[in-house]
């Protein structure tokens, strides 16, 4: 140490000019110090464990994933930020240097926001990464639609949030156990705010982990036939917004300052609170809209109410098969599934033009069970198209080629020969046969023992055939093809008329 | 007058750490001399604003430090260095000192050079990379003080800035002091006589709570005579001062 260098004589001038650029100089060492980079690791970890790979092993589309990404990456990255974030507000009692902060000019509320956009920052540019990489994946392999925004923005409002309540309860009870028990409490309070949802009208639905009707889970149909309903999201972000206002606010009014900051920080509170409490309430008068999303009344766009226009793919089978552009991945497997179907009933007066994919229609039942079922009749007449809801729209088990194809054919299969033969509830013996003739040389399963599909008891039972009608069957789909075909063509209309009788059948 | 109290006390429940100081200090160095739980480090925690006085009036720089805006004022002039050092372990010693001279708002423009100087001025400017965790106890204590001197504090509190210093580095800092006293009011609060000898020019001893004497070092060394225990004439004038006190 030397007293060569004796101090100048000038005195600190007030920084008051100087004053953003201090700082963004402090936010560059808060950056370079803060705890989160360390965690992102861990967050990345997680994302992959829990989301990545459960995203890209579902449909290639953007609804099903980014419902993952909304819920999962947040799931990851909540304990690691809110845990850094309290890390870092426990520093000064950790670090002692308490004293040595509190004398000086900076103010204290000052310092903890730089730090909390300093782990807001990191943990920003992790979640995005992870969002870029999933949605990265996602475009190369979806065949129509793009990425969809604003479950991204809910992740994106939820770690500014976590992070203050994380840098809160560090600065309010500073220990080295904060940091582990905040986060551990980070991932109980998101797991557990689901359980008391209780349908579409749930005040709960709030929760930023809630992507869409809880407990009905992402149907991949969602979102293809009508446009994304943004209204959850929209209250999710608001709620989030004015929870992080509100929980800076409280913290700059404890930080302590001048006689400006205090009214502005109370104001801050209360305006953060109110928000919060207004998307509360909103999310409250949320309800299942039928194309299986969530429609708030105040925050809705009824343009959202029409359906998407799109270009459908269609097979080149006997029948063309046509399916939403969203789902060009399923039809090599949809068209194979039918082409047995199709070649049996192609050519007929009553066979439809096209098979195309239908929406389907959701339903809030009690609790949070709903129902699913198609939009809109089976089949319009002109031009006769047969419209059918396929298995890959549905939320269900990932399912291999084989296994696909099989569903395929067992749901679509029946209704389409039921819908062509005239097979359903009061259908003639004859038409009974024929029907099931035709679903046992198409190589559908339990073709002789069932009926129509719509046969089946309340129960869910099968009723089988009459044994009358199983032998008919069995003689009608013994002919060869051809003379099968010849038949139907002779006889259809009689047949769908009732006119023919058991023993008149071949 | 820089330090102005009258009457200043400060209790922490029953028990009066502070009990009743009236001091005026200027320019110069101040040696805060006491025995352990006299109420040093609460007198200087009062002076560095870290600290409200339970009652007594306070000035500082001319400047009342309970109000707001007179406060920062003082912050922006301060400089302090308290008894148990804490600090950031993963901040280098730039870094470190940097980050105190934006807390003390310091012109932005004048940081850099504002830094460099401290820490060459503490003789650290070939560890300014280092790591605070990487530092000896006696280099972080250095680095400590870089961190108060940075803004060029128009008063500087120091709480035993020499502990964990080596002999040579001690030297240097009492030289320091000395140069620093020259245009600031610094107070030193140490156990070391010593220190207050080589470089103070004013001496204030403290016992339970209270200031039971002021004046010179040479003043403290007279009272000693003829009096006292101890093997220097600083320490034979502390113990026949504080002797008297208690009797």
């Amino acid at each position: 140490m030397t007293a060569v260098r004796a101090p100048a004589t000038a005195r600190p001038a007030p920084a008051e000019r100087g004053h953003l650029r201090a700082v963004a100089r402090l936010l560059r060492l808060e950056l370079r110090h803060n705890a989160t980079p360390w965690m992102l690791p861990v967050a990345v970890g997680l994302f992959w464990f829990t989301t990545y790979r459960k995203a890209t092993a579902m449909p290639p589309l953007w609804y099903p994933r980014a419902a993952s990404l909304h819920t999962g990456a947040l799931l990851a990255f909540a304990c690691p930020v809110a845990g850094a974030a309290a890390w870092m507000g426990s520093r000064d009692r950790r670090r002692r240097t308490t004293d040595l902060m509190m004398t000086t000019a900076q103010a204290h509320w000052v310092r903890l926001l730089v730090t909390w956009t300093a782990t807001t920052c990191w943990a920003i540019v992790g979640y995005l990464g992870c969002v870029a990489i999933l949605y990265g994946v996602t475009a190369r392999q979806a065949s129509w639609g793009g990425p969809l925004w604003w479950p991204v923005a809910v992740g994106a409002a939820s770690l500014p949030a976590l992070s203050a309540a994380g840098l809160a309860t560090g600065t309010l009870a500073p220990s080295r156990f904060t940091a582990p028990l905040v986060a551990v409490g980070a991932f109980f309070a998101l797991a557990l705010s689901t359980q008391p949802i209780r349908g579409s009208r749930s005040y709960w639905q709030i929760s930023p982990v809630v992507s869409g009707p809880w407990d009905d889970g992402s149907d991949p149909g969602v979102a293809t036939f009508y446009p994304y309903l943004p209204d959850l999201s929209i209250a999710q972000v608001m709620f989030l917004t004015g929870l992080t206002i509100a929980i800076l606010g409280a913290l700059a009014l404890h930080a302590g300052g001048g006689r400006r900051l205090r009214p502005t920080a109370a104001a801050c509170a209360a305006v953060g609170l109110l928000t919060a409490g207004t998307a509360v309430m909103l999310a409250g008068t949320g309800r299942l809209d039928s194309h299986g999303m969530i429609a708030i009344p105040a925050l809705h766009d009824a343009a959202n109410d029409r359906p998407l226009r799109y270009t459908p793919v269609c097979s080149r089978t006997a029948i063309p098969v046509c399916l939403n552009p969203a789902y060009t991945s399923y039809l090599p497997v949809t068209a194979a599934a039918l082409t047995p179907v199709l070649n049996e009933i192609a050519g007929l007066r009553a066979a439809p033009g096209r098979i195309s994919q239908a929406a389907a229609n959701y339903h809030q039942d009690t609790g949070n069970s709903v129902s699913v079922s198609m939009a809109g009749p089976p089949h319009s007449s002109t031009p006769p198209v047969f419209r059918t809801l396929l298995p890959f729209q549905l939320s269900g088990p990932t399912m291999t080629t084989s296994e696909l194809t099989a569903a395929v054919r067992s749901t679509a299969g029946p209704d389409l020969v039921a819908d062509v033969i005239g097979d359903g509830p009061g259908a003639t013996p004859a038409q009974q046969a024929v029907a099931a003739a035709l679903r046992m040389s198409a190589g559908l399963p339990e073709a002789v023992l069932r009926s129509a599909p719509t046969r089946q008891r309340p129960n869910g039972a099968i009723v089988p055939l009459p044994v009358p009608v199983q032998a008919a069957a069995r003689r009608f789909a013994a002919l060869p093809a051809p003379a099968r075909h010849a038949w139907l063509e002779r006889h259809l209309a009689a047949l769908r008329a009732g006119r023919i009788t058991l023993a008149q059948v071949p | 007058m820089n330090v102005e109290m009258t009457g200043l006390i400060r209790r922490f429940g029953r028990t009066m750490a502070v009990a009743g100081v009236d001091l005026q200090a200027g320019p110069g160095v101040f040696g805060l001399l006491g025995p352990n739980g006299a109420g040093k480090t609460s007198l200087l925690r009062m002076m560095a604003t870290a600290l409200r006085p339970t009652s007594g009036t306070l000035r500082l720089l001319g400047r009342d430090p309970g109000s707001y805006g007179p406060r920062r004022e003082i912050r922006r002039r301060l400089g302090y260095l308290p008894q148990n050092l804490g600090y950031y372990p993963g901040f280098t010693v730039a870094e470190s000192v940097e980050y105190f001279a934006l807390l003390k708002e310091v012109p932005a423009a004048r940081i850099p050079g504002a830094v460099a100087a401290a820490i060459e001025r503490v003789e650290l400017g070939g560890q300014a990379k280092a790591k605070l965790r990487a530092l000896s106890g006696g280099m972080l204590r250095r680095a400590g003080i870089a961190q108060a001197i940075v803004n060029e504090p128009e008063l500087l509190l120091l709480d035993e800035p020499t502990a964990g210093l080596d002999p040579e580095q001690r030297v240097a800092f009492r030289a320091l002091l000395r140069g620093l006293g020259r245009h600031a009011t610094v107070v030193v609060s140490t156990h070391l006589v010593e220190d207050v000898g080589a470089a103070c020019t004013q001496v204030g001893l403290m016992d339970r709570g209270r200031i039971v004497f002021h004046g010179t070092p040479a003043d403290l060394t007279a009272r000693g005579e003829g009096h006292g225990t101890g093997d220097a004439p600083l320490e034979r004038g502390y113990s026949a001062v504080l002797a008297e006190a208690r009797s």
